[in-house]
């Protein structure tokens, strides 16, 4: 294969992060332990991680009310992340964003915005301060197939496409705005398509495939690089979870058990851990290792947020200006 | 000493403006029409023509797409200063406003800033209608994480600019678009007008009057007026409506007793409603009198110039009515 | 490690849930994310998956039952591990029962109207609203209003009464009515009161100095000791004793009667009577009756002064004293001359039942026109009272009790009531009092006479 070793195992690290940090959220939500919603990325991890690896710090991205995945394939802390979701005042945003607006603003996460297509113009905004300030960055504005008919969004790309200013669009497709099928929200099938109205390339990619995200999105970062302007990548992917924890028998209400197992089928996780192995890249007890490894930070994650203090009530008027 | 001469409001914003963007490189404006229109009411006038098409950029109509450039670029490190045209297009945008700009701050904990401008117009008295003449400024103190200034004179409005530039958070601009004619003295060069400092327009010890923007003008004709009768009128001009000076307007209340609100807003919950909630909590035992607020109609701004001017905006008579029905109580 | 199997938080909403159907058996080996059971919330069934892999080891929920969200319903182990003692004893708790706190209605009350300024200055100054009238839109009173209270130190607002001869007076010579103190009927302001006022500037009360050689007591606000605030009932009762006391000049009489026939009468009859008509009848149901039949031939006693006017009542209603706790109230008996004394008894008793549970009607506390105060049960011979406005007189009365009498010539012993009747002097002349309490006296000292026929 093309690519490092070293690079493909980050990719397969930070894919086992965000499951084994939401499944600790699945059992941690079902005993009460995170208030408010829990919106899950498992089966998505591929996405995240395919366009995140091709970021470094100083990019930005955008995040939404499913952010958990963008927020530890950007960079962000696993502990901090936990304190957020459980309210502690050790949290990325001291209790006060939640699961749905987890910020790491040193690892360039602007920000988890919890209304559908409200990123896109955000987005647009950084890359024209990245443009104006003649910087090497880009940014990535990730939403979904539910916020692909938001206005905000054309609005944005429009604007982005317009100016030429150095943003990527990664749209995840899960097939559901909440439980809204796809052919039941929009008339068209490829939500790539959109880009053609705004003048700028759109892909479609396999979102279960991380090499394949990884592709798309650094060609789109090299075009936004040089001055050409944004690209609209979408990327076909499933969540295994309902649309939040609580979403009675993981969605039947709107999708069948046959649809879930046949999507679990295409795991990103376990393919990429097959191709690794069958592709003599990585033995299964190196992976094995850095699996342990993962479940083992993810529970000290949870032993921190656990036994961070909450805040104090008075702390809820900090950071307010006005 | 700075020289002081005479200029229009609509000139003093044009001259804020072209100092701001001549001071730093990390300003720019961004709105509808504002480059080589010069700005629907020519508060951009002759700055796309100086500082070329990128620091004053014409923007498509795309009102969330401006808010959220503004709201981006200023946490990657610019100063933008984003046009609305008028303020009924704001809530076209009101996620970006009210749930973007003004929580991010909070909800990140702290993380990021956003010195961002927002600059709007309002008001009535223009044919305008229901779509470009409303004034709507009190809704938005509703929202935690905005900051809100009223400037009244030319003066102030190009020292409040000054600040809310100054300001490193989201700032709400509105410039009352029937004051863009109006004169006034105007320092030369750079200063600031403080955020939260109210103006004492004129002093009197018998009724406080708190008016904002085009209305304090009003109330001040009404105010001479009632000298003469022997009543003496304190009007009160709040400049920004978050962070208010409420120091003043207690201050002021508790030596009169008695407090009448001209706000050109709807009459229900206009930013009166506020400030004579303020004097419930805060100063009860010091009222003499009925609060009274003279508000624009509860009805969205009628067409016709008739009901327009004689019916919508409010007027020195609705002023003086309200005197004498609060002078009962003296 | 043991793992808890809880019925999960299932969204924003739901706050319990019913366990349907136990997927899993007992004793069956489950893996994570397999499903255990079904649970029915909110009208939906959701099936729950298994947080771990190991042995269902115990239910501790069974099928049917609901439970809050968050109870711990089963056990999952190690295949080898037993299962921890801490699960064995668990039992189902019944849900607690939540009990809907009774309401208490607060009755509306309509204040006094006055500005939130003014009312601060009276509180500051320690001045009662109710003295003083609003000039105000609908009666407000204003912050001005207090003030010119204050600086008058008199009751303002009241309608001033006074005889136009003094106002023109007041008026000639600049002197503001409100500031003269009236002596004459109800307080009516005179030509004297006005020549006063022109010639005596009001005292001030702080500029008396104390005389030489006596050191004055430090004023100190402890000094006045527990301050005890008026309740309603009792500022009433001050307004209008003071009233009574300082409009009507009150004169008193005073005759002993001897009550043996009377207590007597009532001895023979009180059983009997109770048992046939439910009462039990009291010395004071003859005495309500005897003053009323005495007042139906003095109608002057059973009357009031209005400006310089006497009106004489149409009815002959007797208000009774009752003692409350905190106070007094005298609830009044109807048309008492025309009434039967089993009548009467039924009256008293139910009124100062009434009175006691504070049940009484305004009208019945308000229709008085001549009132009968006993304190019979106290060891009190005699008293005076205050006429009790606007009525002109009041009847008092001490404890019965024996005394050497002469009868005939020999010293006996007979049971003796002294009964006193206060009445007002404007109206009511000292022999027209004796007649009347004379009459009275007869009256009780023959029931036969007085109450058989009537």
């Amino acid at each position: 294969m093309k690519y490092p070793k070293s690079m493909l195992l980050e990719m397969l690290k930070k894919m086992m992060e965000i499951r084994y940090f939401e499944e600790k959220v699945v059992d941690q939500y079902a005993r009460g332990a995170v208030p408010g919603l829990a919106h899950l990325y498992i089966g998505e991890e591929a996405v995240a991680v395919g366009a995140c690896m091709n970021l470094t710090d100083e990019d930005y991205i955008t995040s939404t009310h499913r952010g958990h995945g963008h927020c530890i394939a950007k960079g962000g802390d696993l502990k901090p992340m936990m304190a957020e979701l459980f309210g502690k005042r050790t949290g990325y945003c001291k209790g006060k964003g939640g699961s749905m607006h987890i910020a790491a603003f040193d690892k360039g996460i602007i920000g988890a915005m919890g209304i559908v297509g409200s990123g896109g113009p955000i987005a647009v905004g950084a890359a024209l301060g990245i443009k104006k300030q003649n910087l090497d960055r880009v940014v990535i504005c990730f939403f979904g197939d539910g916020a692909s008919n938001e206005g905000a969004t054309h609005e944005a790309m429009n604007f982005a496409s317009l100016h030429k200013v150095p943003v990527i669009f990664v749209c995840e497709n899960n097939l559901y705005g909440i439980s809204v099928a796809q052919h039941r929200h929009q008339a068209i099938k490829d939500i790539a398509i959109r880009a053609a109205g705004y003048a700028m390339p759109g892909v479609v990619v396999d979102g279960m495939d991380v090499l394949a995200v990884y592709e798309a999105v650094k060609e789109a970062v090299k075009r936004a690089k040089s001055g050409k302007g944004p690209t609209l990548i979408e990327c076909k992917t499933y969540r295994f979870r309902g649309h939040h924890e609580g979403d009675p028998n993981l969605g039947l209400r709107y999708r069948t058990k046959d649809e879930i197992e046949e999507w679990k089928k295409r795991c990103p996780i376990l393919c990429f851990k097959e191709k690794l192995i069958k592709e003599k890249i990585a033995k299964k007890k190196e992976i094995d290792q850095i699996e342990e490894d993962v479940k083992r930070r993810v529970e000290e994650a949870f032993v921190y947020a656990m036994q961070s203090p909450f805040p104090k009530p008075e702390q809820a008027l900090e950071d307010l200006f006005a | 000493m700075t020289k002081m001469r005479e200029l229009t409001f609509r000139e003093a914003v044009v001259e804020a403006l072209d100092i701001a963007l001549e001071r730093d490189p990390k300003v720019f404006l961004l709105g509808e029409d504002i480059g080589y229109y010069g700005g629907l009411f020519q508060a951009t006038q002759g700055l796309m023509q100086k500082y070329g098409e990128d620091r004053v950029m014409d923007s498509p109509i795309s009102e969330s797409a401006i808010l959220g450039a503004g709201i981006g670029s200023a946490i990657v490190g610019m100063h933008p200063i984003v046009e609305i045209m008028n303020i009924d297009f704001l809530p076209v945008c009101m996620d970006q406003l009210v749930n973007q700009a003004a929580k991010m701050h909070y909800m990140f904990g702290g993380q990021m800033k956003i010195p961002l401008v927002i600059r709007t117009t309002c008001g009535a008295g223009r044919g305008g209608a229901a779509h470009h003449a409303q004034a709507t400024h009190a809704a938005f103190m509703h929202f935690p994480g905005i900051k809100i200034v009223i400037p009244g004179t030319p003066h102030d409005v190009k020292g409040l600019l000054f600040t809310a530039i100054e300001d490193e958070n989201p700032v709400l601009f509105i410039e009352d678009k029937m004051m863009y004619n109006l004169k006034g003295e105007v320092p030369e060069g750079y200063y600031t007008v403080p955020f939260g400092k109210a103006a004492i327009r004129h002093e009197g010890k018998d009724i406080t009057i708190v008016a904002t923007m085009r209305m304090i003008h009003k109330a001040l004709t009404v105010a001479n007026e009632m000298e003469k009768e022997g009543i003496g009128i304190e009007v009160i001009d709040p400049r920004t409506l978050c962070p208010l000076d409420k120091e003043t307007i207690l201050h002021s209340f508790k030596k009169t007793g008695k407090m009448i609100i001209v706000d050109e807003g709807n009459r229900v919950g206009n930013f009166g409603s506020e400030v004579a909630s303020i004097i419930a909590e805060e100063a009860v035992e010091y009222i003499q009198a009925p609060i009274l607020k003279v508000t624009a109609p509860h009805v969205p701004v009628p067409y016709s110039p008739i009901l327009e001017k004689e019916f919508y905006i409010p007027n020195e008579d609705g002023i003086r009515k309200a005197i004498h029905k609060v002078m009962e109580y003296a | 490690m043991a793992v808890e199997v809880v019925l999960p938080a299932l969204g924003l909403t739901v706050e319990k849930g019913t366990i349907l159907k136990w997927i899993k058996k007992e004793g069956e080996v489950v893996k994570k994310g397999e499903s255990l059971y079904e649970v029915e919330a909110d009208k939906v069934t959701t099936e729950v998956e298994s947080p771990a892999s190991g042995i269902l080891k115990k239910i501790l929920i069974p099928e049917g039952i609901e439970v809050p969200i968050l109870t711990v319903v089963a056990v999952i182990t190690d295949p080898a591990e037993p299962l921890p003692e801490k699960y064995r004893s668990m039992e189902i708790l019944a849900p607690p029962q939540i009990q809907e706190p009774l309401r208490e209605v607060t009755p509306v009350s309509f204040e006094i109207k006055a500005l939130p300024a003014a009312r601060r200055l009276a509180k500051e100054r320690g001045i009662d609203l109710s003295l003083i009238k609003g000039s105000g839109p609908g009666g407000t009173i204003l912050l001005k209003d207090v003030e010119s209270f204050i600086l008058r130190g008199v009751q303002t607002g009241q309608k001033v009464l006074v005889t136009p001869t003094a106002r023109k007076l007041a008026e000639r010579e600049g002197i503001s009515l409100s500031s003269i103190k009236g002596t004459g009927i109800s307080g009516r302001i005179m030509k004297a009161d006005v020549m006063e006022a022109k010639v005596l500037p009001m005292p001030s009360p702080e500029s008396k100095p104390a005389p030489a050689g006596i050191k004055p007591l430090p004023v100190s606000k402890y000094q006045l000791g527990q301050v005890i605030r008026m309740n309603s009932m009792r500022k009433v009762i001050a307004k209008r004793m003071a009233q009574s006391k300082f409009t009507a000049p009150h004169i008193y009489f005073f005759n002993d009667v001897d009550m043996e026939k009377l207590l007597t009468l009532r001895e023979e009859i009180v059983d009997e009577w109770e048992r046939d008509e439910g009462v039990r009848i009291s010395i004071n149901d003859f005495l309500i009756k005897a003053v009323a039949l005495t007042l139906r031939e003095y109608p002057i006693v059973n009357s009031m002064v209005s400006g310089e006017e006497i009106h004489i009542f149409q009815e002959i209603n007797i208000g009774l004293a009752v003692a409350m706790e905190d106070g007094l109230i005298v609830p009044a008996i109807p048309k008492a001359d025309q009434l039967t004394l089993i009548e009467i008894a039924r009256y008293r008793a139910d009124l100062v039942e009434r009175a006691h549970q504070a049940k009484l009607t305004i009208e019945e506390m308000e229709r008085g026109t001549f009132t009968i105060s006993s304190l019979a049960q106290y060891d009190i011979t005699f008293f005076t009272a205050i006429l009790n406005p606007p009525q002109s007189g009041i009847l008092t009365l001490g404890k019965v009790e024996e005394r050497p009498v002469v009868r005939d010539g020999q010293v006996v012993i007979r049971r003796i009531m002294r009964e006193g009747l206060s009445v007002d002097h404007r109206i009511i002349d000292g022999a027209v009092a004796a007649q009347f309490l004379q009459s009275l006296k007869k009256k009780l000292e023959k029931p036969y006479y007085t109450f058989m026929i009537r």
